[in-house]
This record gives structure tokens, sequence and C-alpha cells, in this order.
């Protein structure tokens, strides 16, 4: 296990690579809200889209070019597959560079994950076993990523719904890991921690614990339904389909109290609701985001 | 215990292929069974490919009806699932899938409706291009205008369909019946050109000897070589319009022993 301070002093600004986006809540700008945003200019303080939406040409690089004009915009990829055993896909890392250099993100985000096996992409972010064989691949592909990039990325902890038989280190260890051995960033994915804990029975608040909070670059909120199963089990799974839940919102609260106030971001992916609603939990976000502003102020005056 | 590669290989043939034992062993079931929890991810793998299909064919996709095209959709994920994350690419084989599939038989245009919407689908997200400055092409010494191979903008796609594609394919987006009932289904081909305009997508009917002009000019043949090859036409009123329409983004001068050797030059 790491070892963690209780409480980050370190001022937001001085954290790495956070200048271009503020440590307020961003909304997850996907398609269907292209046109509302040129059009209305709604009050966010940043947007994130996801990288492989904006590797070809045409419209939606048109309204990103524009909406960047007015908001700082973050990259966040879903392909990348970090622990692949086979390689990193080249060609995909290419794409990616691109889009990065056309759009000068405020930060680049991967996952904890993989989604590529014999050249075929599984299209999900699929658990690693937590190994020591997975950790130094997710390493090597974490480096070989910031050098082509030539930035950091943060790596997110996903939503998993099973478990292998052979894992030796804790997922939020190996984690941190990654953090300490690449320099890389973590985005915290609260939801992701609260419904991975429910799966598989951890304590959530012990792995808020264990992250390092200096590497914390942003946070993730969104929302997760419950599956029914036979014999009175549940599964909570992460479709981003809902507002965020009552106990992944106190979560927030703590992850706040534990990291200081950190870019924050609302996703929706699955039956994507008018912008107000996204705009509506992002104030959420803020009331949350300010709450530990204040205490963070408070404490380094202390 | 597996290597990483093993595990990870295992994981495929139980989501692709469905095969789960391999990948079973390896998963803890802890109130359910290690089948049930694969199965999720297969599930999402499935749904995910399923609706990045259904976006890039939306009129095969009313035509056949959702229960059809999902039925249709999983067959071709199981047996062509994506290269890369990059899912703007996924789905270019799935018109021939269609083609070959028999049950869609009954359907006689369904195939010729894929390849339009697959051409539509590269032009919706072909890179960016700059057109041809016209400016540039003045510089070009007459007596070499023969030898100009043009480039064409990354959006610009030609096909051939047995069936009136186009027509039917815009009644069945706008949902107008009436349009659609009144469409003479009569086996004739039309000669089609897709482009991505700055207003939208562009598919436009062609004559027979313009298209194959066009396919000429497009595969990078020199502007002789195309005009040779369909005599028939009036290449500079072809050429002048596929210029001011941006169709082509560059060109080159082949040297005269690539060329077709009209002087009679030794290679």
């Amino acid at each position: 296990m790491m070892v963690t301070r209780r409480l980050s002093s370190q001022p937001a600004a001085t954290r790495t690579q956070r200048s271009l986006i503020p440590a307020q809540a961003g909304v997850g700008l996907r398609f269907q809200h292209h046109q509302a945003v040129v059009d209305e200019r709604p009050e966010v303080a940043w947007f994130e889209v996801h990288t492989e939406n904006y590797m070809g040409g045409g419209t939606p690089l048109n309204y990103l070019d524009s909406i960047r004009r007015d908001y700082p915009v973050a990259l966040h990829g879903v392909g990348l597959s970090l622990g692949s055993a086979e390689g990193l896909d080249l060609a995909h890392l290419e794409r990616i560079r691109h889009v990065v250099e056309r759009f000068e993100p405020g930060l680049v985000s991967e996952h904890l994950s993989w989604s590529v096996v014999d050249g075929t992409y599984l299209a999900d972010l699929l658990p690693l076993p937590m190994s020591e064989e997975a950790l130094d691949v997710v390493c090597k592909h974490v480096e070989q990523t910031q050098t082509h990039l030539r930035r950091q990325i943060l790596v997110e902890n996903p939503s998993t719904y099973l478990r292998y038989r052979h894992a030796s280190i804790p997922e939020w260890e190996f984690l941190a890991t990654v953090a300490e051995r690449t320099g890389c960033g973590i985005l915290c994915d609260v939801n992701n921690i609260y419904v991975s804990a429910c799966n598989h029975g951890w304590e959530a608040s012990a792995y808020l614990a264990a992250l390092p909070p200096e590497a914390i670059g942003e946070i993730h909120l969104a929302g997760h339904t419950v599956r029914q199963l036979d014999g009175g089990y549940t599964l909570r799974i992460d479709d981003h389909s809902a507002r965020v839940a009552p106990a992944v919102w106190a979560l927030y609260g703590e992850a706040l109290a534990r990291f200081g106030p950190v870019p924050t971001l609302i996703e929706w992916d699955t039956n994507v609701p008018p912008l107000e609603v996204l705009l509506e939990e992002a104030a959420q976000a803020t009331i949350l985001l300010e709450r530990a502003e204040k205490e963070t102020r408070c404490a380094n005056a202390a | 215990m597996p290597t990483l590669h093993e595990l990870q290989r295992s994981l495929r043939r139980s989501i692709v292929e469905r095969e789960t034992t391999a990948a079973a062993a390896q998963v803890i079931g802890d109130g359910l069974t290690p089948a049930e929890r694969l199965s999720v991810y297969r599930n999402t793998f499935v749904s995910s490919l399923t609706n990045a299909l259904r976006l890039c064919y939306p009129a095969v996709h009313r035509l056949v009806g959702a229960d059809f095209f999902d039925s249709v959709a999983q067959l071709f994920i199981q047996e062509q699932p994506p290269h890369s994350a990059y899912l703007d690419e996924y789905g270019a084989e799935f018109p021939e899938f269609v083609a070959r599939f028999p049950p869609a038989a009954a359907l006689c245009y369904l195939a010729d409706i894929a390849r339009l919407e697959w051409a539509v689908n590269r032009a919706l997200h072909a890179r960016d291009a700059q057109r041809l400055e016209l400016e540039l092409l003045a510089d070009v010494e007459p007596i070499d205008h023969g030898r100009v191979c043009f480039v064409p903008d990354p959006s610009v796609s030609l096909l051939r369909a047995s069936y009136p594609a186009d027509i039917i394919w815009r009644a069945v987006l706008a949902q107008d019946d009436a349009m659609l009932s009144a469409i003479d289904l009569t086996e004739v081909p039309v000669w089609l050109m897709v482009q991505r305009l700055k207003t939208g997508i562009d598919v436009i009917r062609l004559s027979e000897p313009a298209w194959h002009f066009a396919a000429e000019l497009c595969a990078g043949r020199a502007l002789q070589d195309a005009i040779d090859a369909v005599p028939t036409i009036d290449a500079p009123a072809l050429l002048a319009e596929h210029l001011a329409a941006g169709r082509f983004i560059g060109f080159s001068v082949t040297d005269v022993a690539a060329a077709a050797q009209p002087l009679g030059s030794s290679p």
C-alpha cells in the first residue's frame, strides 16, 4: 500500500498540467449538444470530448474548433488499450497525436484497462488482471504514450464486473504505482470507484484514501444503473445513463476533502438528456467544489 | 496462471466467439457464474458495435426493421469485428456481407443502399483537405495538360448501383412512403458520385460516360488517358465542373516515359 498524506497541502494551481483546465465543473460534450453549445454558449467552465470522435474530418471538427475558442477542452480516449499484452496500436497512437496537436487540450486521458487483442478491438474497457506482468505492460505503454505525445497523460480507474483468480495487487495500489513509476496523473472516476466497490465488496473510502492526492488531475462523475440478477444478486452497470447517484455525490465530497478542488466532469452517454440537465449536474458539483476551495484556503491559512 | 496475452485471447474467444470455457476458468464467480460476469462485456461489445452500424446504415435499418438489422449486425460483428477504436472506419465490409446474406435477398436493392450509405459515411468522416487552387493549374504549360494527374478530395467516391439507390435512400430517410412507392424498380444501373460539401453530403447522378471519366481521374490517371478512355464526352466541360466543385485537392505532371508515350519515346 502506498503511504499517503491525509490532505493535499498543494494548492490546485501548482499541480501538474492543471493550468488550462480550471478546478471547476465541466461537461462531457456529445454530438447532440454541439449546436446548442455553439448557439447558446452556456455557462460551464470547460468541456471534455472523446478523442476517437475527432479523428476524421468534417462537421465535428468544425464544431470543436469553434467551441474551443471559448472554452478549455480536454481529450478523453477510450481506445488506446494501455493494457494490451501485444503492444500499443501505433496507428491509433498516431491518430491521438494528431487530435492532440490540432486541439491543444488542457488534459489528455486514457483508461486503466485493455480492449485490443490480436488486432481485434473488443469495444469495451476490459479489466486487467492485477498482476506484476500487467503492471509492467501498463507502465511501459503509459511511458510510450507520454513520450509520443510529449506530455503527461491521466489514467482513469475503470468500472469492473469481474475479478480474475490470479490477482496479487489491489486496483488502487496498481493505479498509484502506475502514477508513481511513469509520472502520469490519475483521473479519479468516483462513480467507477463506487460501482466497482459495490460489485466486488470493496471499501470505496479506502480506495480513495489509497490514491496519492498530488497525482489526481481530474475527477469524473456519472450515473449508473442497478441490474437485479437471479438469487437476489445485484450488479451495478456503469452506463452513464442517469444523474449522479446520491451515494456517489457523498463519495465525491470525500474525494474533494482528500484531494482539494480538482477539475470535475459530468459524463452522460446513454439516452443523453438536454444540455440543461448536464448543466444542473455541473452546478451541483460546483457547490461541492466551492466548499472544497474554501476549506483548502482555510487549511493553507492555518 | 496464464500470461496476460493468453488471458486476453481467452477473453476475445468469450466475447467474440462465445466460447467461454477458458475465460470462465480465470474469473471469480462471487455470487454469479463466471459466464454471467463475462456476458456483461459481450453485451457491451455487441450493443456498441450494433449501434455504430446503425448510425452508419440508417436507411438499411429502416428498410429491414430493428430486429432483422440487429440479427444481421450481430452475425457481421462476430465474423468481422473491428480492428481499432476508431469506429468511424468500421463497417466497410457490411454491404458485401448484406449482399451475401440469404434472408436479405428479398430486398433486391438492399446491398446497393448499404454501399451508398458506406460512401456517405466515408464522405462524412473523410479528413479535411484544401481544394486545388486553380492558379496553380494555370502555371502548367499547355503542352503538358494531357499529363496532369489529379488527386481527388478524400470525401469523393464513385459507385454504380443496379437500382435507383439514390432515390430510394432519400425516400427512406425522409420516410416518404408516397415517393417510395412511386419508384420504378426496373433494374437499370445508376452512376453516382458522393462528396462532402460545406453544406452537407452531396449525392449526384452522372451519365455513364461522365462517371467513367471521373473514375479515371479519381484513380490518378493522366488527363489525356482519361479522355482517351471515354472519347465521347465533353472533357473540358466536365473537368471544369469537377474543379469548380472542389473535387480535386492537388495534381502532378507525369513524366513522358510514365505516361502513355504519345510521342513514341522509348522508356
